[in-house]
C-alpha cells in the first residue's frame, strides 16, 4: 500500500454508523417476522384470521427484510467503510451517501406497508410494486456511483479485492434488477411482466439465483476478504487465490439460475447446463473458503478469546457447506427428491443464517469498535450471541433437512399397483414436529439478534458517554 | 468448421441468432477464465499479486480522526 500519509485522513463515517445501526435493527425485525411465519406453519391459528398476517403476505416481507433491509444495510455500511479505508480517501460524495441511506430506508418502509396489504408482483425476491422497483434502481445506482467514483479517486495504486467484489455485485445487481423488473404498469400498484411462460420463469430464476450469487455471496465475500484479515491480524493467505475466486464467481454464477427449473417446461439442456456449472463452482467457492480459513494460519489460538473472529470463521464453514450442498441439489437425480421440499428451505437458511448473517455480525462488531473507537460493552454477550446464532442455525437446518427428505420420499412412494402411498395432507401432518423444531431454531437465532442489538446500543452509549467526558472525537 | 462443430453435437444449420449469441458469450466466458488462470498463476506475476496480501491491515497507518458530529 502506497498511501501512508503523515496527515490523518478524515473519512466520511457517520453514514456508515447509521447503516450499521440500521442493519442491527433490521436483523432483529427480519428474523422476528421469520419466527412468526415459521410459527404459523407449525400452528396455523397464529395468522389470527387477519389477512395482513397471513403467511403469503408476511413471507415476502420476511425475505425482503432479511435480504434487502438487513443484508443491504450491511453491504452499504461495509462497502462505504472498506472503500474509504483501502483507498485512503473520503467518499466521492458524502451527500449522495446520505441520499442512499434515506432512500434505501424509505424503500424498506414502503415494503413494510405494501407487502402486508398484498401489493406484490408475485416474483420471488422481487415482489415490490413497479414504482418501488424504480426507486430501488435509482437508490442502488446512487450507491454504485458513489462506490465506483470513490475507487476512482483513491490514493492507493491497487484496488483491494474486497472492492472488486463490491463493484462486481453493484454492476450485476443493477443489470439483474432492471431486466427482471421490466413490466407494463396498469395502475400505481399493478403491473404485468413483459415476459411470459417459461421465459418469465427463466428470467425470474436468472435473477433469483444471482441475487444469491452476487448480493448474498459476492458482496459478502468482499466483507470476508477485508474483515477476516483485519480481525485476525493476519494477511490474506493467498491474494492470487482471492483474485481467481472473484473472477470465477463473476464468470460462473450467471449460468446457474436454470438449475431451479429442472423437470419443468424449460428445455432439458438448460437445466443440465445450470447443474454442470453449479458443480464447477464448488472449486472456486471452496478455494475461497479455504483461503479465508487459512488466513488464520498462526492465529488459530485467537479463536479462544476473540468472539468476533468466531463469527467470521464459522461463517466460512457454513459458506463451504452450502456451496457444496447447492450444486449437489442441482443434480437432476437429487433435485427430483429435493425440489419443492423443505430441504431447499434448509439449504437457503444454512447460507442465509450460517454464512451471510454470521459474516455480517462479525463485520458489524468489528466496525462498531472502530467507528465509535471503543471496546464492546460486553464481550461475553458477543460470545452468547455467537452460540445462540450457531445453535439456532443448526437446529433450523437440521429440522428442514429431515423434513425435506421425508417430504420427498413420501411424495414419490407408491405401492405395487402404482398408486401413491401417501396423500399430500399426510405429508403435511408428518412435518409438524419439524416445523415446531424450525420455529424453535428461529427463536434461538432471533434471541441472539436482540442481544446483539442491546450490546451494540450499549456500546454506542458507553462510547458517547466517554467522549462527552473526554471530548475525544471518534476514530474510524 | 461445420464438420468440427458437428462433432461437438452442434446442429449448425438449425441454430438461431440467439443460439449464436449464446455461443459467443460462452466462448468469451471460457476465454476470459483461461486468461485469468494464466494471469494469476504465471510465476512472474506472483510477487505482484501477493504484495497486496496485507493491504487490509495497512490502512491503520492512516487512521482518521472521524467525521465532525
Amino acid at each position: 500500500m502506497e498511501a501512508t500519509q503523515a496527515t490523518p485522513i478524515k473519512y466520511d463515517m457517520e453514514v456508515v454508523r447509521w447503516f450499521t445501526i440500521a442493519a442491527a435493527i433490521y436483523a432483529v425485525v427480519g428474523t422476528l417476522i421469520g419466527v412468526w411465519i415459521a410459527s404459523e406453519l407449525a400452528w396455523p391459528f397464529m395468522n389470527l384470521d387477519i389477512p395482513y398476517l397471513t403467511f403469503g403476505r408476511l413471507r415476502p416481507l420476511h425475505t425482503n427484510a432479511v435480504i434487502f433491509a438487513f443484508g443491504g444495510c450491511v453491504l452499504m455500511a461495509t462497502g462505504f467503510y472498506m472503500v474509504q479505508r483501502t483507498g485512503a480517501t473520503k467518499l466521492w460524495s458524502n451527500g449522495l451517501a446520505w441520499f442512499t441511506f434515506w432512500g434505501w430506508n424509505l424503500i424498506i418502509v414502503l415494503a413494510v406497508i405494501t407487502l402486508p396489504l398484498g401489493i406484490t408482483q408475485g416474483k420471488e425476491y422481487a415482489e415490490l410494486a413497479w414504482p418501488i422497483d424504480i426507486m430501488i434502481a435509482v437508490v442502488w445506482l446512487s450507491f454504485g456511483l458513489n462506490h465506483i467514483m470513490t475507487v476512482a479517486i483513491r490514493k492507493t495504486s491497487h484496488i483491494y479485492v474486497s472492492n472488486w467484489f463490491t463493484m462486481g455485485m453493484i454492476v450485476m445487481i443493477t443489470y439483474l434488477h432492471v431486466v427482471n423488473s421490466l413490466a407494463i404498469p396498469v395502475s400505481l400498484t399493478t403491473s404485468y411482466s413483459i415476459y411470459s411462460g417459461v421465459q418469465d420463469a427463466m428470467i425470474q430464476w436468472w435473477w433469483g439465483h444471482n441475487a444469491v450469487g452476487f448480493f448474498l455471496t459476492g458482496g459478502f465475500l468482499g466483507i470476508m476478504y477485508y474483515f477476516v484479515p483485519k480481525q485476525s491480524g493476519r494477511p490474506v493467505f493467498s491474494y492470487r487465490l482471492s483474485v481467481l475466486h472473484f473472477w470465477a464467481l463473476t464468470f460462473g454464477y450467471v449460468w446457474l439460475g436454470a438449475h431451479h427449473l429442472q423437470y419443468t417446461a424449460l428445455p432439458d439442456w438448460t437445466g443440465s447446463l445450470g447443474a454442470a456449472v453449479s458443480l464447477a463452482m464448488i472449486i472456486p467457492s471452496w478455494g475461497g473458503a479455504m483461503n479465508g480459513m487459512m488466513t488464520l494460519s498462526g492465529a488459530w489460538d485467537k479463536l479462544r478469546t476473540d468472539y468476533i473472529l468466531r463469527f467470521l470463521v464459522v461463517s466460512l464453514a457454513f459458506y463451504a457447506m452450502s456451496t457444496f450442498e447447492g450444486p449437489v441439489m442441482s443434480i437432476k437425480t437429487v433435485n427430483a427428491l429435493s425440489h419443492y421440499t423443505d430441504w431447499t428451505i434448509g439449504h437457503v437458511h444454512s447460507g442465509a443464517l450460517g454464512w451471510v448473517a454470521m459474516v455480517s455480525f462479525g463485520a458489524i462488531y468489528h466496525m462498531v469498535k472502530k467507528l465509535w473507537n471503543t471496546e464492546m460493552y460486553s464481550d461475553n454477550l458477543v460470545n452468547v450471541h455467537f452460540w445462540l446464532a450457531t445453535i439456532g442455525t443448526v437446529v433450523y437446518i437440521v429440522a428442514m433437512w429431515v423434513s425435506g427428505i421425508m417430504q420427498g420420499l413420501m411424495w414419490r412412494d407408491y405401492d405395487e399397483y402404482g398408486t401413491l402411498t401417501h396423500t399430500f395432507v399426510e405429508s403435511v401432518s408428518e412435518m409438524h414436529p419439524y416445523y415446531v423444531m424450525r420455529a424453535i431454531g428461529g427463536i434461538i437465532f432471533n434471541l441472539g439478534t436482540w442481544i446483539a442489538l442491546y450490546n451494540i446500543v450499549m456500546t454506542v452509549r458507553q462510547a458517547s458517554a466517554v467522549r462527552g467526558v473526554n471530548a475525544v472525537p471518534a476514530k474510524a | 468448421m461445420t464438420r468440427l462443430l458437428g462433432l461437438l453435437g452442434m446442429d449448425v444449420a438449425a441454430m438461431s441468432v440467439n443460439d449464436w449469441i449464446g455461443v459467443f458469450f460462452s466462448l468469451i466466458a471460457f476465454i476470459g477464465m483461461v486468461a485469468v488462470y494464466v494471469m494469476v498463476f504465471r510465476p512472474a506475476n506472483k510477487e505482484t499479486f501477493e504484495s497486496q496480501r496485507s493491504m487490509a491491515l495497512d490502512d491503520e497507518g492512516h487512521i482518521n480522526v472521524g467525521e465532525k458530529r
